[in-house]
């Protein structure tokens, strides 16, 4: 049972998360506070969604560079529309997650169809989302304030109180999304595509799994969630900066691998990538908290990364010789 | 007579201008096992892409039990009962040995539009099969593939064919880079597919493995069938090197007697 246990890839993150809270809140106790609870769960659920999204793209076998960009050219483009006065904000915001959905569509499609490893491919896409970003927007942010009262504004990122503790809607479209795409990809038939698609591709194709269409859902599904999250970014911060979402994607990525997805595909965790998720953004908040300069930050997220790299690898190796 | 499971006619295969498959003719009958011998570039590969559906025939005909069939994707070649197991067993390390077995055709639990996969259906006949196939360990079915042996890999495979009443089993190089005991269970199966009613097509480098094994040999030398009905109990292994590697029409005709083409 024990044994079991241990040999399970999100194991490793639990135990680093848990270390991680104790030591924190041991050298500041006001890491726990509700009010430095409630900040970092807005921000942490914010990056969780792509993180998510990221999890069953990767497990498949790809991973999309361009999340970052969509996340910020997405609220960019919606606030262009309705700040302008050109539709409402209901219309604003399904024009700018089609749009979204598009990118991942075109990332897809050069994926499988041109055979263009995924890298080049969305290294390219955050390039282009990126500068139409801000040249719609010369490089100014929208101001977004117009939506307070919104009823889209407050399904996306309203905010009350549990007790002490704030908590946004968002908070609950993260949850959503765990519990949705977690079973997607442990109970499901897709799910098991999923898996076959970055665990061994021609297998998977010789037993009739349409591979490349499977890839393109989740192309399309990792672009929609970026740009959903970076419209409730906007709301919450009252800005859409079309800088905003810059250097997101290895943040992502480094997420989704802390908490046990293979990079190489084949195995995905949703419960991991929460693990992660969390992992990385309590050490960025914690280390501000304890004092430590916030320009060393980089410094403890590259070691937990190789350090958990190094920790996956063995669990993997274990796994196997000791059956 | 009946119809053969699968006739092939007159097939060629072009790879751009060099031609792969020369006219060839073929034929699996029911509950048959046929070894299909050659040398490196004599063409077996591309006949059996060609019949499983992986590449598109240029010229000539597949039939199944006389009905003609078009062969454009491998999922056509499943539908028409053919099952194709390759040298690394066409199945996914990750994934248990149940989802391995099922997969692209997961049975589903409950509304169809939750897509929910029926594990204690699929964990069940794993368990079965697993014991159909004659692996006697007690192996669960959840057990991810790549912590499985060669042989058992290939059994697996071999059970995937046999529950989704795959009339004909395709085995390429089954037997490579497997131990004795391996290969002799490889072979076991095959000869329990032959029992519960599938024919084979069995390719091995190890002539010796498919002598142990196979009702008929064809052998294909340069895109070309030369010879397509030698009985490996009237014959010998020498003998048969010698078609593959290549002899005159007087040599063949002693060394293999009057049913060799």
């Amino acid at each position: 049972m024990l044994r079991r246990l241990i040999a399970r890839p999100e194991f490793g993150p639990f135990i680093l998360l848990a270390l991680e809270l104790f030591v924190f809140w041991a050298i500041n106790p006001e890491f726990l506070s509700p009010l430095n609870i409630g900040n970092t769960l807005a921000f942490t659920v914010e990056l969780g969604l792509i993180a998510l999204a990221m999890t069953l793209l990767m497990t498949s076998g790809e991973f999309d560079l361009s999340v970052g960009s969509v996340f910020g050219f997405t609220p960019v483009l919606m606030w262009t529309f309705v700040n302008g006065g050109m539709m409402p904000m209901e219309i604003g915001f399904i024009i700018a997650i089609v749009t979204a959905a598009l990118i991942g569509l075109v990332n897809g499609w050069f994926v499988t169809k041109l055979k263009i490893p995924s890298f080049l491919v969305t290294l390219g896409m955050l390039l282009v989302v990126r500068g139409t970003a801000l040249f719609i927007t010369n490089g100014f942010p929208q101001r977004t304030w117009d939506a307070g009262g919104h009823w889209l504004a407050e399904v996306l990122v309203g905010d009350f109180y549990v007790g002490p503790f704030r908590i946004y809607m968002s908070l609950f479209w993260f949850i959503a999304a765990v519990i949705i795409l977690g079973y997607v990809l442990n109970r499901t038939r897709v799910g098991n595509w999923i898996q076959a698609a970055g665990g061994n591709p021609g297998a998977a194709r010789a037993r009739g799994v349409k591979v490349d269409r499977t890839k393109v859902a989740l192309f399309i599904l990792c672009s929609t969630l970026a740009g959903f999250a970076g419209i409730i970014s906007s709301v919450r911060t009252s800005a859409a900066n079309p800088n905003s979402g810059m250097g997101y994607e290895l943040e992502v990525i480094a997420m989704v691998v802390i908490g046990g997805t293979a990079l190489t595909g084949g195995r995905g965790t949703i419960i991991g990538t929460v693990l992660g998720i969390f992992i990385l953004r309590v050490m960025r908040n914690g280390i501000v908290l304890i004092g430590v300069p916030g320009l060393a930050y980089n410094i403890f997220i590259g070691a937990i990364i190789l350090g958990m790299m190094a920790l996956h690898s063995w669990l993997e190796r274990r796994h196997h010789a000791g059956t | 007579m009946s119809e053969p499971l699968i006739r092939m006619d007159n097939v060629s295969k072009f790879y751009g201008r060099i031609q792969a498959l020369e006219n060839v003719s073929f034929t699996v009958n029911e509950r048959e096992i046929v070894g299909l011998l050659g040398d490196n570039g004599a063409g077996k590969s591309t006949l059996i892409k060609v019949l499983s559906g992986a590449v598109p025939l240029t010229s000539g005909s597949i039939y199944v039990r006389g009905k003609k069939v078009e062969m454009k994707s491998t999922t056509d070649a499943i539908a028409a009962g053919i099952e194709t197991i390759y040298q690394d067993s066409a199945l996914v390390t990750q994934l248990s040995i149940a989802r391995n077995l099922f997969l692209g055709r997961e049975p589903i639990k409950g509304p169809r539009f939750l897509n929910r996969m029926d594990d204690e259906m699929m964990n069940q006949v794993a368990r079965d099969l697993l014991k159909q196939v004659g692996i006697s360990k007690n192996i669960p079915p959840e057990t991810p593939i790549g912590s499985l042996s060669g042989g058992e890999r290939q059994a697996v495979a071999i059970a995937r064919a046999m529950h989704f009443e795959s009339d004909l089993i395709i085995l390429d190089e089954p037997t490579n880079n497997l131990g004795v005991a391996e290969t002799q269970g490889v072979l076991r199966f095959v000869r329990g597919a032959r029992d519960s009613g599938h024919s084979c097509i069995f390719i091995a480098h190890n002539i010796h493995h498919v002598f142990q094994v196979v009702d008929r040999i064809v052998v294909m030398r340069r895109g070309k069938v030369v010879a397509d009905d030698i009985d490996p109990k009237k014959t010998t292994v020498e003998a048969v090197e010698r078609v593959i590697t290549g002899m005159s029409d007087e040599e063949l005709a002693h060394a293999l007697g009057p049913n060799t083409h």
